[in-house]
């Protein structure tokens, strides 16, 4: 069994969604409850079992109120646990809080939430555990973890409690001195914030805080929390920078008290991990942001040591209190030293990659006392081209330092570039890139020729205006190209990219052109550098300013047996490569020019190519070459390629048979970024329905011995097996609220639905024929075969056509079955009166009362006005209704859930409530039917206004 | 402050790639959610994270030459924060996703943002990112040992042991402190520790002798040329290594490094957190900064109260005036034979006894070697059982010269090809040296056992050490080109 829970638990982590669709959230939480109370089961075991509700409490807790009777359960676990199976107690709590903070029970104070709270206060605070051991130590520890949590997630909830920490951790000699601050600073940090949110808080306030004194005025926003009226600002660091703001405390200069709390912290900062230490120098830094009356240069006695630290979390600290203080605390020559720090670590051969590559990073968005402006990667002004040197990027780098710093080397040679063009900086980058052209060529892997052509883009990025080198670089690719032709695909996406990104430069037209000329001067070639060739002038033919007359020659002598032997091969991908090349040029704006050397190679492809294939699209394209005007051709042939133009390049399979993108967007299935329709239930008529029934509705015929011979009746109807088996539900098909027009008119559409679970059998898809935005919206029938009748969702999926037949695929929102919607009349047989189904009614009743194997009954009570369970009875339950509507003093209800379950209701007034008996042969529906009179009860006692 | 969840990866070259362990913070996705509002990207599952992380690592598909998604010349993956583009069912881009790998392993997790989202902050304004890389390299560490080979069942038995690591260092998502390695400290009873707070990151207290070991080591790497357009390069880095053995809760022990009469300032120093102060001009030197000879050249004073485990208390750079072995390298290609020229000189102020020494002479991308016909002035010469590298070993000492040389010729003739190495092609060759010298150090600085001071009852035992080890030091074919730039940074 333990082997299996470790199984389960790994499959549920790994995919909760998978895990969930195999049983219900619902039906897993309360194994996992069972198993750990169950004392044969290992702690081992139960530390497991614990992960689901840390990891992922909100899947196996949809509601507050399940969040709030898991915690009940586990704080039982807890109190039963003997106190020395300390790991699985800590776990214990780590899961709590977990579950009341997901499911927000701990923002809404809820009774469990309150006793977890007091549970953590008490085990902090009892120093009989203290001393004696180590290990009561620890569950200490987490308790002060918990109660951080619970401080971060609700902040303000500790507020009252500042005193008592603060005495707890002045006298805790042990290590836990050390969660006892980090909850301390927290704690202080969040109750100066919320002082700050008052109006007219001052010094009085927040001595009267930290002396524990809760008198004052603000105590009576204690319970709202701050979470509900002022968003989630508390949460957000304070430090943002030159341009952010902080809250203020004016409290004018007498603030001994925070002072000296707040010495003591900085004091024992020392005996602190570095992960601790920083965390509160930060915390402590917001407070002191927040707090005018402290000057930073409490800080001060610290600085020496955090600015020598290797640790780069303290260095982080300081970095962050240079954000926030600047000048009031960092004179300008600290601001050179930190500087040249930041540059020293950032290659500092004892600190590791990752940390080197975070310092270069705080260089680019370094905090400086005076900045100019604060745009995205703007340098420091102090970071002159001397003092970055130590930064230039070599060939022994890693990818990541290599570009890393070749970028920063290019921002701080930027200037250069324009000013003087002979600049020794920009020299040096581009050697760079030429010894890692060196390595590329040396058949470097490919981690080094990604890394170039990125270095290659971000060099042109900067300096694509300095001549001498941009034709320099192209000069380089092309011999680089011909020695490496499967590079191609690299080298398109370069032209592509800095064609896009650079706007203003021609110099991708440029590498393109010496492309074009280098393959088309080949006086031999493999057939293997020729599909890269082909690739190459299929990009170089969408250029409309590139002459094409090479590209031709070249494709007409390609084809010519005498050059190569491509014709008598037949090899499909490679004749697609040539139909794709001369597809282009179809649409070149220099065609006229190029119309009979194109004709020729298009009519010897369709003539001599030994592939039927190409030979039938090169006759199409001759065809369309030969017979429309230029226009039309245009027009053929540009319709989907201006829609997507190269920006939309989809690989499929499509794409690669016609290479024509005109016929590949009518052969492709599009997706669509949002959902462009959804189905809502129809809403149906009860009174309708209810008439229908009374057409039945001839005698009553009441005699307790046909109770029995009706059920059986009844019950001979289910040796057909798909009798009433089914439910049909009605939707409307209509238009989400976005607007495109292109989605206004959809025909052929067919929609397919996927389940969440494996309550229901699979479901067809339904095919609609067509769907207009201003018509109105058709309704579908949604038949579900349930095998157990619970509620459900529903993925659902569709294909469409639109009018310019384009095919699309697109999510439909998912589709929420709820209980009632399940529920069905008693399918009596149609010639039955009211009395045959009574007497079902009272058959069932009496069986369900026995309460064997799965039968089960149960009773719900209320408090409804007689007319509001009248209106009740009518909006709800007239379908379902066996007994006669007049006889008020006890009304019967029976709900048929497919494929053969029963919802028996007895609904009597009485004095003090209405009680809705309840018996059913599915002992599983009661919860669910539980909720569904609790909602609709509500619903009726606090009717909608 | 805080990491959303957090990942262990192993692979094989992009190869039988798995999430080994995984941990979400439900907590502090809560805070997401609040925090990031609209722009909020849930973590997605598993399989999920894993095929984007291997993709924006450039792991994906190994077996394929390109890959937009993965190749784009555009996108520069800003490591050690990457972003993940999360496609479906909601798209988004997960960021900042701090990434560090080693060997078989990749770390991976996810700080929260706890700034407005939009536009995307600066890296440097999130402390959560500083704290997730100290939290992952501490748990590399854990999970690897200091080695980066880690024997499979070694890794299986602590990754078994994360959950219970995981409580005491990240119990719900706020990193605390970093995995212990090795067994916790013997648990010591109740202490009287009076008003002395026990630091945190002590675990235990010392009972016993008190013992101080300090081991100096200086790396010295190098990059040689012998080329007047280039200039050779050299650097050296130091390392003071610290085991203390002392009692009391909160002991006091200073440590002092002292250099040489006109030794050049110790530069770019980083101290163990574990120091209680320092003074400023220890840090003033740097190697970033113009040198001044007026500069603080020592004695550098670094008083601290040890944690149990050996620890570095403190690394410097310094500029030396000579490498302490100067080469001169030469190859010329002739009739299908190769003519090597090699002389090693060492400089006059090394002291000439090592604990090894030797060169290595690789000859990738090519066939194996043939006939080796090479004479060395002194040592001794081998050749790799690959046929590819010479191995010329010149033992504990130099000849009283103080300089040795190889000559001869090598043809390749092989019946198979030998490695390959884009570094190393035809006349792209290079000596790589392979020593250490014990007792000593090229920067001069040095720990004298009596200016190790204890403040402590006991009298210690002190042991101090020193020595120099070579990393990275390349001598180059100066006939060839080097994979380096000419041009020189303007120094």
């Amino acid at each position: 069994m333990a082997a299996n829970w470790a199984e389960r638990i790994s499959a549920f982590s790994r995919s909760p969604t998978r895990f969930l669709s195999g049983t219900t959230a619902e039906a897993f939480l309360a194994e996992l409850l069972r198993e750990l109370r169950d004392d044969r089961a290992s702690y081992s075991v139960k530390v497991l079992l614990l992960s689901p509700l840390c990891e992922h409490p909100t899947l196996l807790c949809p509601s507050d109120s399940v969040g709030e009777e898991t915690a009940l359960e586990l704080m039982s676990v807890f109190a039963q646990c003997p106190p020395k199976l300390v790991g699985f107690r800590c776990h214990l709590l780590l899961a709590l809080t977990s579950v009341l903070i997901c499911t927000s029970c701990a923002s809404g104070r809820s009774r469990a939430s309150q006793d977890f709270l007091d549970l953590l206060l008490q085990i902090i605070q009892d120093p009989s555990d203290l001393h004696s051991d180590g290990s009561l130590r620890s569950i200490c520890a987490t308790a002060c973890d918990c109660l951080r949590e619970l401080e971060a997630c609700c902040p303000g909830l500790l507020s009252q409690r500042l005193e008592l920490l603060c005495g707890l951790r002045q006298q805790e000699t042990s290590r836990l001195h050390q969660p006892y601050a980090a909850l301390q600073t927290l704690v202080l940090r969040n109750a100066v914030y919320q002082l700050t949110q008052e109006k007219g808080a001052g010094a009085e306030h927040l001595k009267a805080l930290l002396g524990g004194i809760t008198s004052v005025a603000w105590e009576a926003d204690q319970d709202s929390g701050l979470m509900n009226n002022k968003d989630s600002a508390i949460l957000s660091s304070l430090i943002l920078g030159p341009m952010g703001v902080v809250p203020t405390l004016q409290t004018g200069p007498d603030c001994k008290e925070l002072r000296s709390v707040l010495s003591s912290l900085l004091e024992e900062s020392y005996l602190l991990t570095p992960l601790c230490q920083a965390a509160l120098l930060h915390r402590l830094t917001e407070v002191v942001a927040m707090v005018p009356g402290i000057p930073p240069a409490i800080f001060r006695a610290q600085l020496l040591r955090l600015l020598g630290t290797s640790e780069v979390c303290l260095l982080h600290a300081t970095l962050l209190m240079k954000c926030a203080y600047t000048d009031s605390l960092f004179s300008a020559e600290d601001e050179a030293f930190i500087l040249k720090r930041l540059v020293v670590l950032s290659q500092h051969p004892r600190l590791t990659a990752p940390e080197k590559l975070f310092y270069m990073d705080c260089i680019l968005h370094f905090p400086e006392n005076r900045p100019i402006d604060s745009g995205d990667d703007t340098l420091p002004v102090l970071l002159t081209p001397r003092l970055a040197s130590a930064l230039a990027p070599t060939v022994f780098n890693d990818s990541a330092t290599l570009l890393s710093r070749f970028n920063l080397l290019s921002l701080v040679h930027l200037e250069e570039g324009e000013e003087a063009e002979e600049g020794q900086g920009l020299e040096y980058l581009y050697e760079h890139l030429t010894s890692l052209l060196y390595i590329v060529e040396n058949r470097g892997s490919r981690e080094i020729v990604v890394t170039f052509f990125r270095a290659v883009f971000l060099f042109l990025f900067y300096f694509h205006h300095v001549e001498r080198y941009s034709t320099s670089l192209t000069e380089q690719l092309c011999k680089l190209y011909l020695h490496h032709t499967h590079l191609a695909p690299h080298l398109i996406n370069l032209a592509d990219q800095t064609q896009d990104r650079l706007s203003e430069s021609n110099w991708a037209v440029g590498l393109l052109t010496a492309l074009q000329k280098v393959i088309t001067s080949l006086t031999q070639l493999s057939l293997k550098d020729l599909k890269w060739h082909l690739k190459m002038l299929g990009r170089v033919a969408e250029e409309g300013e590139i002459p094409q007359r090479n590209t031709l020659s070249f494709l007409s002598r390609v084809i010519t047996p005498s050059f190569s032997s491509l014709c008598e091969s037949g090899d499909w991908r490679q004749g697609n490569n040539v139909l794709g090349v001369c597809r282009r040029l179809l649409v070149h704006p220099s065609l006229d020019s190029l119309l009979i050397p194109l004709a020729d190679i298009l009519q010897h492809l369709a003539r001599c190519y030994r592939d039927t294939d190409i030979q039938d699209h090169a006759r199409l394209y001759y065809t369309l070459l030969t017979t429309l005007s230029r226009e039309k051709l245009a027009g053929v042939m540009m319709q989907g390629a201006t829609e997507g133009g190269r920006e939309v390049k989809k690989r499929s399979l499509s794409s690669l048979m016609s290479e024509g993108e005109e016929l590949t967007s009518l052969l492709t299935i599009h997706q669509t970024e949002k959902a462009i329709f959804r189905l809502t239930e129809a809403q149906s008529d009860p009174q309708q329905e209810s008439k229908e029934s009374d057409l039945h509705q001839d005698k009553v015929e009441n005699c307790a011995e046909e109770a029995n011979a009706a059920l059986e009746a009844y019950r001979a109807q289910f040796s057909d097996p798909s009798f009433a088996s089914e439910v049909t539900l009605k939707y409307q098909l209509a238009h989400t609220v976005g607007h495109d027009s292109r989605f206004d008119q959809l025909f052929s559409i067919r929609l397919h639905f996927s389940l969440t679970d494996n309550h229901y059998e699979k479901l067809h898809d339904i095919s609609v024929p067509c769907l207009f935005r201003e018509r109105p919206s058709p309704v579908v029938q949604l038949r579900l075969k349930p095998r157990q009748p619970y509620p459900t969702t529903l993925h659902a999926s569709a294909i469409f056509t639109t009018q310019d037949g384009m095919s699309w695929h697109t999510a439909v929102p998912d589709i929420h079955v709820a209980f009632e919607q399940t529920f069905m009349p008693l399918p009596s047989p149609q010639t039955w009166g009211q009395g045959g189904k009574l007497g079902v009614f009272e058959g069932l009743w009496e069986e369900m009362c026995t309460e064997k194997e799965e039968r089960a009954i149960s009773l719900f009570c209320c408090q409804l006005e007689e007319a509001a369970l009248n209106a009740l009875v009518r909006k709800r339950f007239l379908p379902y209704l066996v007994s006669d509507p007049s006889h008020k003093d006890e009304l019967k209800v029976l709900f048929f859930l497919p494929p053969q379950c029963h919802i028996l209701l007895k609904i009597m007034s009485k004095e003090d409530a209405v009680h809705f008996n309840i018996a059913t042969d599915n002992w599983q529906l009661l919860p669910h039917i539980g909720s569904y009179l609790l909602t609709i009860t509500a619903a009726q006692e606090h009717p909608p206004s | 402050m805080t990491i959303r969840a957090l990942w262990i990866i192993s692979q094989e070259k992009g190869e039988n790639v798995s999430i080994r362990f995984s941990r979400r913070f439900s907590t502090v996705e809560h805070r997401a959610k609040s925090l990031a509002g609209s722009s909020y990207v849930a973590v997605p599952e598993e399989s999920t994270v894993l095929q984007l992380l291997l993709t924006e690592l450039g792991l994906s598909d190994p077996d394929k030459a390109y890959v937009a998604l993965r190749d784009d010349c555009l996108h520069r993956p800003r490591s050690p924060a990457l972003e993940l583009r999360v496609d479906s069912p909601e798209k988004g881009i997960l960021w900042p996703m701090l990434v560090i790998s080693q060997g078989p392993l990749i770390l991976a997790c996810l700080p929260l943002v706890d700034v407005p989202p939009e536009p995307r902050p600066p890296l440097a304004s999130l402390l959560s990112v500083s704290q997730g890389l100290t939290l992952l390299a501490g748990l590399q560490t854990f999970l690897l040992g200091s080695g980066s080979k880690p024997d499979g069942e070694g890794l299986v038995s602590r990754l078994a042991m994360l959950p219970s690591v995981l409580l005491q260092v990240c119990p719900l998502g706020t990193p605390l402190d970093v995995p212990l390695l090795g067994p916790p400290a013997t648990p010591t009873g109740p202490t009287s520790t009076g008003n002395q707070k026990q630091p945190a990151w002590k675990t235990g207290l010392h009972r016993g002798r008190a013992v101080v070991n300090v081991a100096l080591t200086e790396t010295v790497r190098s990059m040689q040329y012998g080329n007047r357009s280039r200039q050779d390069l050299w650097d050296v880095f130091g390392t003071v290594l610290c085991k203390c053995e002392v009692e009391g809760v909160l002991p006091n022990v200073m440590v002092t490094l002292s250099l040489p009469p006109n030794g050049s300032p110790l530069q770019d120093i980083l101290v163990h957190p574990c120091v209680t102060s320092l003074d400023s001009s220890i840090l003033t030197a740097s190697s970033v900064d113009n040198c001044d000879s007026s500069a603080f050249s020592g004695p550098y004073k670094f008083p601290f109260s040890p944690p149990l485990e050996p620890f570095r208390l403190c690394s410097y750079t310094s500029q030396v005036p000579v490498p302490p072995i100067l080469g001169s390298y030469q190859l010329r290609e002739e009739e299908n034979q190769l003519h090597v020229s090699v002389s090693l000189k060492l400089h006059e102020s090394v002291k000439n006894s090592f604990e090894y020494c030797e060169a290595r002479l690789p000859f990738f991308n090519r066939d194996q070697m043939g006939v080796v016909d090479v004479k060395v002035s002194y040592g001794q010469l081998d050749i790799s059982k690959e046929k590819n590298l010479l191995v010329w070993v010149l033992g504990q000492k130099f000849p009283k010269s103080h300089e040795v040389t190889m000559e001869g010729k090598i043809s390749f003739s092989g019946p198979t090809h030998g490695p390959s190495d884009p570094l190393c092609t035809g006349l792209t060759a290079y000596i790589k040296l392979y020593f250490k010298v014990p007792d000593m150090t090229l920067s001069g600085c040095s720990v004298d056992q009596h200016s190790v001071q204890v403040y402590s009852s006991a009298k210690p035992r002190i042991v101090t050490s020193r020595e120099l080890i070579s990393k990275d030091y390349f001598i180059w074919n100066s006939t060839g080109a080097a994979p380096v730039s000419s041009g020189q940074m303007v120094m």
